[in-house]
């Protein structure tokens, strides 16, 4: 058996000339975009090797303009690092936090270098702000609908927000009946996402399993398995022997309990959004990348459309779902929502060979991983000391605080290294539900925001039912979460929130 | 002389050997399988910087061959070639798919093959086996200095000089001197009043949240454990990455970055084809040759390499030269990452992405400054430059 002509760029991940090429000719031609595309410089090397190949190919097309030729963000560690090297930190490293501004972006204000140069339409019958996977899923919802001309509007490459920041953890294991709803019907669409929208997004439906280390979690993971259990879930509590058995690498006594529920999963979250944007754009949708919306148009208590750094566009009806930026694409409209963007860190391991499972979190600490497609160990935690703020830059704090929790939870894993860590922020509202359906004094401006960390795994529901909703039909759940709700007192609690 | 294992078979080793160089000197070349299509890799950069050498050793999977040094009774493994890596079947891959493999559109119209190919695809995935044993976090600490240099190569040693007290000079390597060392040229490596820290490797750059002042976060890792280094100011003088380039069989074992084969404390055969023009490529085909290589030099990117390992490269004029390795000889590209993962800008200029600066080594970042290689041209700005201006 020769071995083939290919001319291999990114060795790491094998990604050869002609995948670069592919890329371009697919529409990602971004640094960023065809990293996440192509999977270059995602490998043990992160890009040292490959980087600066593909962009001499890039630049040889004419791919992209001379401002947008610079690196992809490169991600600490800047060589593989142990989990235990970082759980050995000090104390002065994850005491008490000192707030930054967290480091300049690599882009400023202004028109990104890769804003299409065509004019906007001067109008449309939907305008949505935000190209993530909430406002994606609606616009190609909403165009098979026949719901009249849409516009999405994203202000990065698609993948730039929480959308492409997220662990890519699925899971109907919720506890309020809607959101079980939504979770399971999303969950069985992105068994059929390949079919339907012409893309792989690797649904592995390796299992959920929730820990509970004291009384209280105990009591929660019971509430939820019983009414997980009423909505047709396979949900069961289990003793920390038979969560063993499962991941036998789990250190069985550090917890009381589990939740199980082998039907969850993970998915690779990348391709719902190519997946989303180019079917929305089959069916007639626009989708504008690099595009910034930089004001909201309000006269009479209607809205009339927006303000782009690429022109005016007029609409009947803006729908905002922009993720953490929600509460600030409301205030262009002088809109005060009561979601508060907060940062979530993340980071990626050493591809190993399978081993794990299902996604594990630790309800206490909000410490959770799973292993990709990739063979990667993908996990976040959540920090009590952090600070509100669309703050989307790494920590070493992170590293070490995760490194400390995983490696006592599973030993095993304090040898493995740490590839590549980055942040994303949540959307959080008071009681942890989502914002939906119409604002109160601005007619025709819809909210579609405040998933606190997991729309991504109900966004092809909330779309479904959004578009029917717009169009006409009746669903009360635009009525029940609606932003209403904060000032009537009527709160919608969730607590099954990790990272 | 110390023994290894490879695969469990005995190598016999050199006290000062890596084990990529234990191994290159024992006639193998194939130290591993690529992720997606299982095609033969072995070591290219000799510099910890490319992912290419990765192997499991005494227990630890994916380690860099070419970073660790030999011990007696080392077990090295190799990883990803599940029957055997020198003929592993899943290289079938890459001879089915010669165009390559596009995951995203693979079998999209059937749910029932989507889900086989799932399987599959999980199945190969992955490098590495879990690690045998447990290892417990090593005890890592705090300190604060007022400038921290990364890099103790030509600019990064200026820059120390050129420093008050209290600067961190920070060496990935076992001696200061950075790559004038690997063609023998003379380095004055006084530090000045720095303090000198060596096998030491800067892999993150943070803005300081801890309550010690200070702009910058660096995590150093020593040997086994990490360092937190709070400083005011930052001098980033990482250098440079040797690079492959774009043509079929470049990946191939055989085919090395000529920088890379100058830090090699062993000889990969007699004929050496060196790839690349200009004064990268004259600089390192003299001390190859002063090595005992002998050199044909190949000018223009290479049609192909054949063999396995490669002994032969065709030409862009179409002549076929027969070598027993070919090393690639292309002017560094700047190591910016350390620098560009703190928001310092960094633009391509046809060889890499230069980290953005002013005469004094300036970045966009207020407190973070460059020097040297990584910042564009050796020298421009000079250590001395941004030693002196981190200190004002």
């Amino acid at each position: 058996m020769p071995l083939s002509e290919k001319a291999i760029v990114c060795a790491c991940e094998d990604v050869s000339v002609h995948d670069i090429d592919d890329a371009i000719e697919h529409g990602y031609p971004d640094i960023e975009s065809l990293k996440r595309y192509t999977g270059l410089g995602t490998g043990p090397c992160q890009g040292k090797s490959c980087e600066v190949g593909a962009m001499r190919i890039c630049a040889q097309r004419n791919a992209v303009p001379p401002p947008a030729q610079v690196p992809f963000r490169a991600r600490p560690p800047l060589a593989p690092t142990s989990m235990a090297a970082y759980a050995g930190l000090p104390a002065g490293v994850t005491g008490a936090r000192h707030p930054t501004a967290g480091l300049r972006p690599t882009w400023g204000r202004g028109a990104h270098p890769l804003q299409p140069p065509a004019p906007l339409p001067g109008s449309a019958d939907i305008v949505i702000v935000g190209g993530g996977i909430m406002g994606l899923a609606l616009a190609w919802n909403l165009a098979g609908r026949g719901a009249g001309r849409v516009l999405a509007l994203e202000r990065g490459y698609l993948c730039e927000g929480a959308s492409g920041r997220n662990g890519g953890g699925v899971r109907a294991q919720w506890t309020t009946p809607t959101l079980i709803e939504l979770a399971k019907e999303s969950i069985a669409f992105m068994a059929r996402f390949a079919q339907e929208l012409g893309i792989n997004v690797w649904l592995r439906r390796g299992g959920y399993l929730f820990l509970a280390h004291d009384d209280e979690t105990l009591r929660r993971i019971e509430y939820g398995a019983e009414l997980q259990k009423r909505h047709g879930l396979a949900t069961r509590v289990i003793t920390p022997g038979e969560a063993g058995e499962i991941v036998p690498q789990l250190d069985t006594s550090k917890f009381l309990a589990a939740s199980w529920n082998p039907e969850d999963g993970v998915v690779f979250p990348w391709p719902f959004l190519w997946g989303y944007a180019d079917g929305a754009r089959r069916r007639g949708a626009q989708v504008e990348t690099f595009t910034r919306v930089t004001g909201i148009e309000v006269s009479g208590g209607r809205v009339r459309g927006v303000q782009t750094d690429r022109g005016r566009v007029t609409a009947d009806r803006v729908v905002i779902a922009a993720g953490a930026w929600s509460p600030t694409v409301a205030r262009l409209a002088g809109v005060q929502l009561p979601n508060v963007p907060y940062r979530h860190e993340i980071v990626s391991s050493e591809p190993l060979k399978p081993f794990l499972g299902p996604l594990v979190s630790m309800l206490g600490t909000g410490l959770y991983f799973s292993q990709s497609m990739r063979g990667e160990i993908v996990g976040g935690m959540g920090d009590p000391d952090e600070e509100p703020g669309l703050n989307q830059t790494s920590s070493l704090r992170f590293l070490a605080r995760y490194g400390r929790a995983l490696s006592e939870l599973v030993p095993q894993l304090g040898a493995v290294k740490l590839l590549r860590q980055w942040a994303g922020c949540y959307d959080v509202t008071p009681d942890h539900s989502p914002v939906l359906g119409e604002t109160p004094g601005v007619a025709g401006l819809l909210q579609m925001s405040g998933f606190v960390g997991h729309g991504f795994m109900m966004a092809p529901a909330v779309a479904r039912r959004m578009a029917e909703w717009m169009g006409g039909a009746k669903d009360e759940i635009f009525e029940r979460y609606s932003v209403r709700r904060f000032a009537e007192g009527r709160l919608i609690k969730e607590t099954f929130i990790i990272g | 002389m110390p023994r290894i294992s490879l695969d469990g078979a005995p190598i016999e080793a050199q006290a000062q050997d890596t084990v990529a160089a234990a191994l290159l000197r024992a006639g193998v070349t194939t130290f591993t399988r690529s992720i997606k299509y299982h095609r033969p890799r072995g070591p290219f950069c000799f510099a910890g910087s490319c992912g290419q050498c990765l192997m499991r050793i005494d227990g630890l999977p994916s380690l860099l061959a070419c970073r660790v040094p030999v011990a007696e009774g080392m077990r090295c493994e190799r990883q990803n070639g599940p029957l055997g890596v020198e003929n592993d079947l899943f290289r079938a891959a890459d001879f089915l798919f010669p165009e390559g493999l596009d995951h995203h559109h693979l079998l999209v119209r059937s749910r029932l093959l989507g889900r086989v190919a799932l399987e599959i695809a999980r199945r190969l995935a992955g490098l590495g086996e879990l690690p045998d044993g447990v290892e417990r976090p090593a005890r890592g600490e705090l300190r604060r200095v007022e400038l921290a240099i990364v890099g103790a190569g030509a600019a990064g040693l200026a820059a120390a000089r050129a420093s008050g007290a209290g600067a961190l000079l920070i060496e990935r390597e076992g001696r200061a001197g950075g790559a004038q060392l690997l063609f023998g040229a003379p380095v004055d490596t006084e530090v000045g009043r720095a303090e000198l820290l060596l096998d030491a490797e800067c892999v993150g750059l943070y803005a300081n949240d801890t309550d010690i002042p200070g702009n910058a976060l660096l995590a150093v890792r020593h040997r086994d454990r990490l360092l937190a280094v709070v400083a005011e100011h930052v001098v980033v003088a990482t250098g440079g990455v040797s690079q492959p380039l774009p043509f079929p069989g470049v990946d191939r074992p055989g085919v090395y970055a000529a920088r890379g084969l100058l830090a090699l404390g062993a000889r990969v055969g007699l004929e050496l084809a060196v790839v690349g023009e200009g004064e990268e490529a004259k600089r390192c085909a003299e001390a190859l040759s002063r090595r005992g290589y002998e050199i044909a030099m190949i000018s223009g990117v290479p049609r192909r390499a054949l063999g396995n390992p490669v002994k032969a490269v065709d030409t862009a004029a179409g002549t076929r030269i027969r070598c027993d390795a070919v090393a690639i000889a292309q002017p560094p590209a700047p190591l910016h990452e350390l620098a560009s993962s703190a928001g310092a800008q960094a633009h391509f200029d046809g060889a890499g992405f230069p980290v953005q600066t002013d005469a004094e080594g300036r970045t966009s970042v207020p407190w973070l400054f460059a020097a040297g290689t990584v910042a564009g041209k050796p020298a421009v700005p000079s250590g001395e430059a941004a030693g002196s201006a981190a200190c004002r």
